[in-house]
């Protein structure tokens, strides 16, 4: 017989003998099912693959909710801290072994509340770290709180007449901090999010990869798949990353252009 | 005097030199061949109208407390000085400004504060100081006049002068050396009649090994023996002098010091490099430890080394920056969500100071653990002359458990062995790759929330924190003996003065003893026990309110531990002990 035992493992064996999994744990993801995550997991792996990084020079570090648990279905080698602290573990970690390639994982709460104080610093000091923020503007791992990017009136069950708040803008911050390279990308577009790290992994300084995803478990109105998809485009034609105000200019008129946002000339 | 034990304060508003006046006393008198223990107390303010007082305790032989009363009062500020007459001798010395640059009123002068026995040297500190070429060497002035009517050799004070300012130039050398030779000669002449001469047959020898060094000094040079290659940290009182020593001496030995954006980034830092396999450190002082204490549980549970100064102050909060006290034991064992058993040292001493720090990163690497070095104030900013500290091999080696070179079929960072240490691997080796984490999990390191897993492993690390006793420096008791009337217990900075009340008690015929602990988490249970069992009364003097290592050990013993808590802020007095001592024997008579 059948059981869900033997049909996960079943696909495990496969996605094992594909080889383009090989970054991937044998635990399998705990994400709801349809959760934007499996994208950016994806992404992360693919760029892993392309780069032919090998493994146990990996280190990926993660602070508290639903990215947080991020370093156990990755193979590398993984740091999971307390809420808010991964990219002081992050700075620890690459001052004391430069060699290694440092991924830290966060989510918007984790990163832009808890541990918002952090990102200015680690920018200003342009560790060689590649950040990659899950922001799904949700606490998911707490049932469904407003975070620091829920777009204002965000109803929740603990906002039930509406956010009064300005959400954070994630990749103008990353921009003000100073970050020598920041992308904003999109959890349906796994293959835009390999690209982009593929490049920011090679920058020598600490690389921002804002991604924009859904919670298909607590928010049904905003960050839907079905808006999302709707509201991300490319940057536009002839975009060059490489000039600071055009950079800002971009992220200040708009909110949904997806790609290589600044990359600081070396 | 052949018997030296001399203790002279400096005061002063801050401005005028006070602070630098005591230290060229201390280094003065180390070169002359004296023990020497000197403390600075300062305002927390930087400039206005702070008090400044310099104490330096100087002794033919071996000097473990601050003394209490001052034999030699140098004022630099008349205003400021009237509120250390309390603590005059009653014939002691006071060397004043005879002609003070502003006016100060009759009911505010020093001299009116004085009791009739006390002996007043007045000398035109600011005239001969502008006369020799600079109002500001006004406190050399008063240096000279204090060696030339206390007997000390002056070329003692000519050495440390030339070399305190050897790299500011000549022309300041000159000047200084100028000045206290005004002071010198004023004296000499001025108070001929009046020449103490106390130090001149002291009958100590100068012992060319020995250095003139305070605790954080110690902990800096400790931290760059081990190989320290990061240091993280954020600015307070009074742990910052480590920092801005290692900012200084560490990049020179190839390791890098980050002033980061708050200390709970530190203590994360420093996880992250011990992660990695890079020794790393912070210190801290109590508020900022009670910021750290999330992460420092996240050591304790991901099983990661981290060595945490915590250089404790007084008072909770903002409190009293300035000023010391022992009330972060609780803190430091206790503190932190969930049963987060951690290593607590406090070594008692300067050079403990030393060499426990050494020790502390072998035993963070052997347990896999945050150990936590509890110093105060005190300690971290008096200076002993010691014996030259030297880092053995042994002291130095890395004690990291690694995982045998065949990785087998399958790592387990957090196997469950009976000594409670698993094998820890570390980022670039190959084939062991693994994921600490912070929550509760398997011994493979994967998240498991079930109640076997979560006891098993909770248990293993306890066990692994009570194996590190085997490790930990054992108590040591002075004054040994089969039976003692009273036997006192201390630890960190108030050691030495229970030393010294000790000492007293015993020499007025009562039988006493003292045991130093240095292990406060884990401790010697078996030793501690034996000594309080064979002690009619157990006391414990400690700087805090409550007793807190009191209240840690006072299980062990069959009735209540005497306490003696001091809140004053300021160091424990020997005399307040041996008071106590002698109050137990005769209510216990």
């Amino acid at each position: 017989m059948k059981t869900p035992a033997k049909i996960l493992a079943a696909q495990v064996s496969r996605i094992e003998e594909s080889g383009r999994f090989y970054p991937r744990s044998e635990a399998l993801p705990t994400w709801c099912p349809g959760c934007g995550y499996f994208g950016i997991h994806q992404g992360i792996v693919d760029c892993i693959s392309s780069l032919g990084l090998p493994l146990h020079e990996i280190v990926t570090v993660s602070g508290i909710g639903c990215a947080g648990r991020y370093p156990f279905f990755s193979k590398t080698y993984g740091l999971h801290t307390v809420h808010g602290r991964t990219l002081p573990a992050a700075t620890g970690i690459k001052l004391a072994k430069p060699g290694l390639t440092v991924f830290a994982i966060g989510g918007d709460g984790d990163g832009l509340a808890i541990g918002g104080g952090h990102l200015p610093h680690i920018a200003r000091r342009n560790i060689d770290v590649n950040y990659v923020l899950f922001d799904n503007s949700i606490y998911g791992l707490t049932k469904g709180q407003p975070s620091p990017t829920s777009p204002l009136g965000s109803k929740t069950k603990a906002s039930p007449y509406g956010t009064v708040d300005q959400p954070l803008n994630a990749t103008l911050m990353a921009l003000t901090y100073g970050a020598s390279f920041v992308a904003r990308l999109f959890a349906g577009d796994p293959k835009g999010i390999t690209d982009a790290l593929i490049q920011g992994v090679q920058n020598p300084g600490f690389s921002v990869f804002h991604v924009y995803t859904s919670c298909v478990t607590f928010d049904k109105t905003f960050k839907t798949w079905t808006n999302l998809k709707k509201w991300v485009h490319p940057l536009p034609a002839g975009y060059d990353p490489t000039d600071i105000h055009v950079a800002f200019d971009q992220v200040l008129k708009d909110d949904f252009s997806m790609g290589i946002i600044y990359r600081r000339k070396n | 005097m052949s018997e030296v034990d001399f203790t002279v304060e400096v005061c002063g508003m801050a401005g005028d030199g006070t602070i630098a006046a005591g230290g060229l006393i201390n280094e003065a008198m180390s070169l002359g061949g004296f023990s020497v223990l000197g403390f600075d107390s300062y305002p927390a303010e930087i400039r206005g109208f702070g008090r400044c007082v310099t104490k330096s305790r100087i002794g033919s032989t071996d000097i473990v407390a601050l003394g209490e009363q001052t034999h030699a009062l140098i004022s630099l500020n008349d205003e400021q000085s009237r509120s250390r007459a309390v603590f005059l001798d009653d014939h002691a010395l006071v060397f004043f400004d005879s002609n003070p640059p502003s006016y100060v009123s009759e009911e505010k002068s020093l001299l009116s504060t004085l009791s009739n026995n006390v002996e007043v040297f007045g000398l035109p500190f600011g005239d001969l100081a502008v006369a020799s070429g600079a109002a500001r060497s006004k406190n050399l002035v008063a240096l000279g006049g204090f060696a030339a009517v206390t007997g000390i050799d002056p070329s003692l004070f000519r050495q440390v002068i030339l070399k305190k300012f050897k790299a500011k130039g000549d022309r300041i050398v000159d000047i200084n050396i100028k000045s206290f030779d005004a002071g010198y000669d004023y004296a000499l002449e001025k108070f001929h009649d009046r020449l103490k001469n106390w130090f001149a047959k002291s009958g100590t020898q100068y012992d060319s090994d020995k250095v003139m060094m305070s605790g954080n000094q110690a902990i800096g040079m400790a931290a760059i023996e081990a190989g320290l290659k990061l240091y993280f940290g954020y600015p307070i009182t009074p742990a910052t002098p480590i920092m801005e020593y290692l900012a200084k001496w560490l990049p020179e030995k190839g390791g890098r010091v980050v002033q980061m954006e708050d200390e709970i980034s530190s203590i994360g830092a420093v996880l992250g490099s011990f992660y990695a396999g890079e020794r790393a450190m912070t210190a801290t002082s109590g508020p900022g430890f009670a910021l750290m204490t999330e992460l420092i549980t996240h050591g304790v549970m991901a099983e990661i080394p981290a060595v945490i100064i915590d250089a404790q102050r007084a008072g909770p909060a903002t409190g009293l920056p300035t000023k010391t006290e022992q009330s972060d034991l609780h803190a430091a064992v206790f503190g932190g969500p969930g049963d987060s058993a951690r290593i607590v040292i406090a070594p008692t001493n300067v050079e403990e100071c030393y060499y426990m720090v050494l020790k502390s990163f072998q035993l963070a690497e052997k347990y896999q653990t945050p150990v936590i070095v509890l110093t105060d104030f005190f300690l971290d900013n008096r200076v002993e002359n010691l014996h030259t500290p030297r880092a053995s091999d042994e002291l130095r080696a890395c004690w990291n458990v690694f995982p045998d070179e065949s990785p087998g079929n399958r790592y387990l960072r957090y196997e469950d062995t009976s000594s409670g240490i698993s094998p820890r691997a570390i980022p670039g080796m190959q084939g062991y790759n693994y994921t600490a984490t912070g929550l509760e999990h398997t011994e493979s390191g994967s998240p498991d929330y079930s109640s076997e897993i979560h006891t098993k492993m909770t248990e293993k690390r306890h066990r692994k924190i009570r194996n590190a006793l085997e490790d930990l420096q054992q108590p040591t008791e002075f004054f040994s003996s089969d039976q003692l009337d009273v036997g006192v217990i201390g630890w960190g900075s108030t050691f030495g003065s229970v030393l010294e009340a000790v000492a007293k008690s015993k020499k007025n015929g009562f039988r006493v003893g003292a045991l130093k602990i240095t292990s406060i988490f884990p401790y010697h249970s078996d030793i501690i026990k034996a000594f309080m069992a064979k002690s009619g009364f157990v006391l414990i003097p400690e700087l805090n309110y409550e007793g807190q290592l009191a209240n840690l050990l006072e299980r062990l013993n069959s009735k209540p531990v005497e306490r003696l808590n001091l809140v004053t802020a300021t160091p424990i007095p020997p005399s307040a002990i041996q008071k106590r001592i002698e109050e137990l024997l005769e209510v216990g008579a």
